[in-house]
């Protein structure tokens, strides 16, 4: 390399450069997910989760310490809501108890699968996508420890499992999660309450849009939605999603719809669990959705 | 110069980590900064547009790469930044020590906004142009504020690691 390069040569310089990005872009853009690039990338990323999964468990309490400012304000207020809704499920609990056991020796009788009823294997988020546009978490389990593609992946909550997403990649030893915000993710949904299907579409940071199969539909806030599991859904039925923010009603031009602020907050995932079930028969499905 | 490399590799394999891990969870109004563009645009301020250019592209294949992003978009944007930030600077004079900082500012700006109207193009990102312009602007102030503690550090290793100055003929 010349000590100071000449403008000609430089200009040079950066017309080769971009050449060779245009290429790989046109390369990569023509050959999709399974080329030889993509691959590359895989490898790459195989490379990076160990270094990632490092780094994440040195800064995550630093991260938690600056979420946990986001949040104080509310945060008192959240604990004082949750120790009466404690003390309410308590006394629901108690009472349930029965009936779920009840609910057991009748699902047995008639052999229907719970809602998650398969293996889960249990990972911790090592990264977050890095762009602005994606809603993407890197998990330090992968294809070794069962992982396949489009594996739908939870998170525990109080009231039973939550919804964050399903595979998108998967190497050795990490998976890459498309959340269910992401602008690309789709997911049957139902509302719990009313049985009302729909089809919830990400919107990256925004609350996520439920559209409904029917129209005619009036839909309070609150509402919680759950995943609607088909015969050859990607997800198990009766997942939480989230809950209903806003109900828009139907205009000249568009059918009604509503915001649904998912139940979990993936600013601060730290362990999520894949569910080890791939959906039955996706040969008949475009794309593996529902 | 395989010090140099080095160096730099290890900035970019840092940057990297940081983006994917600590500052995707804080964020500033939901926008992450973009720590590759930092470290491109302030070698570009300092060393000029063929090693703007040269580090851009190596820095946006590394981050394509690495974090299995669509390939080659990153590299033609930080390339066109590093190119066109070396290149302004050699044209500016101000002596205002909140110079790299501005640039930073502008540059990952227009940079965030290129990357965007490519993907827009390619049909890999598909949103509202005033989300667009958000997350351009967001980013771009995230960066800047983040340019004056990085810019000394950076700045040593560029300068340090620097080749002596030696003509042949």
């Amino acid at each position: 390399m010349v000590v100071r390069p000449k403008p000609r040569s430089t200009r040079l310089l950066l017309v080769l450069l971009v050449s060779a990005s245009l290429a790989v872009i046109t390369v990569d853009y023509r050959q999709g997910p399974e080329g030889p690039l993509a691959g590359l990338g895989r490898t790459s990323l195989s490379m990076m989760a160990p270094l990632q999964r490092a780094v994440t468990t040195v800064t995550r309490p630093v991260g938690d310490f600056f979420v946990s400012i986001a949040h104080l304000p509310s945060l008192s207020r959240e604990n004082r809501d949750l120790k009466d809704e404690v003390a309410g499920l308590r006394t629901v609990i108690n009472g349930s108890i029965g009936q779920e056991i009840e609910a057991d020796r009748l699902r047995n009788l008639l052999d229907l699968p719970n809602s998650i009823d398969f293996p889960l294997v249990n990972a911790l988020v090592i990264g977050n996508g890095v762009s602005n546009f994606e809603n993407v978490i890197t998990i330090d389990r992968g294809s070794a420890d069962g992982i396949a593609v489009d594996m739908p992946v939870v998170t525990g909550g109080d009231t039973g499992a939550r919804l964050v997403g399903r595979v998108v990649a998967v190497i050795a030893n990490a998976a890459e999660v498309m959340l269910i915000t992401d602008r690309d993710a789709a997911t049957a949904a139902r509302l719990v309450d009313t049985r009302q299907a729909g089809l919830i579409q990400g919107r990256g940071d925004a609350d996520m849009v439920m559209s409904f199969l029917k129209g005619g539909v009036a839909v309070e806030p609150g509402a919680v939605v759950e995943t609607n599991g088909y015969q050859n859904g990607l997800y198990p039925p009766g997942v939480t999603i989230g809950e209903v923010s806003r109900f828009v009603p139907a205009t000249g031009t568009s059918d009604p719809y509503v915001t649904v602020r998912p139940a979990v907050d993936f600013s601060a995932l730290d362990y999520v669990a894949v569910v080890q079930k791939l959906p039955i028969d996706t040969g008949t499905l475009s794309g593996g959705q529902p | 110069m395989v010090r140099r490399t080095l160096a730099i590799v290890a900035i970019m394999i840092t940057a990297i980590l940081l983006q994917s891990t600590v500052f995707s969870q804080i964020r500033l109004l939901g926008a992450k900064p973009e720590l590759m563009y930092l470290v491109v645009i302030v070698l570009a301020v300092i060393e000029g547009p063929s090693e703007g250019a040269a580090v851009g592209f190596a820095g946006g294949m590394f981050q394509d790469f690495f974090l299995n992003q669509p390939k080659g978009i990153t590299a033609l944007t930080l390339t066109l930044l590093g190119y066109t930030v070396g290149l302004a600077r050699q044209y500016i004079v101000s002596p205002s020590p909140l110079l790299p900082t501005t640039m930073v500012a502008g540059a990952t700006f227009a940079g965030v906004l290129f990357y965007e109207t490519v993907s827009f193009l390619l049909g890999t990102l598909e949103v509202a142009p005033v989300f667009f312009l958000r997350t351009a602007v967001f980013s771009a102030l995230y960066t800047a504020l983040l340019t004056p503690l990085v810019y000394p550090l950076l700045r040593r290793v560029f300068e340090g690691s620097r080749r002596r100055r030696v003509v042949r003929f």
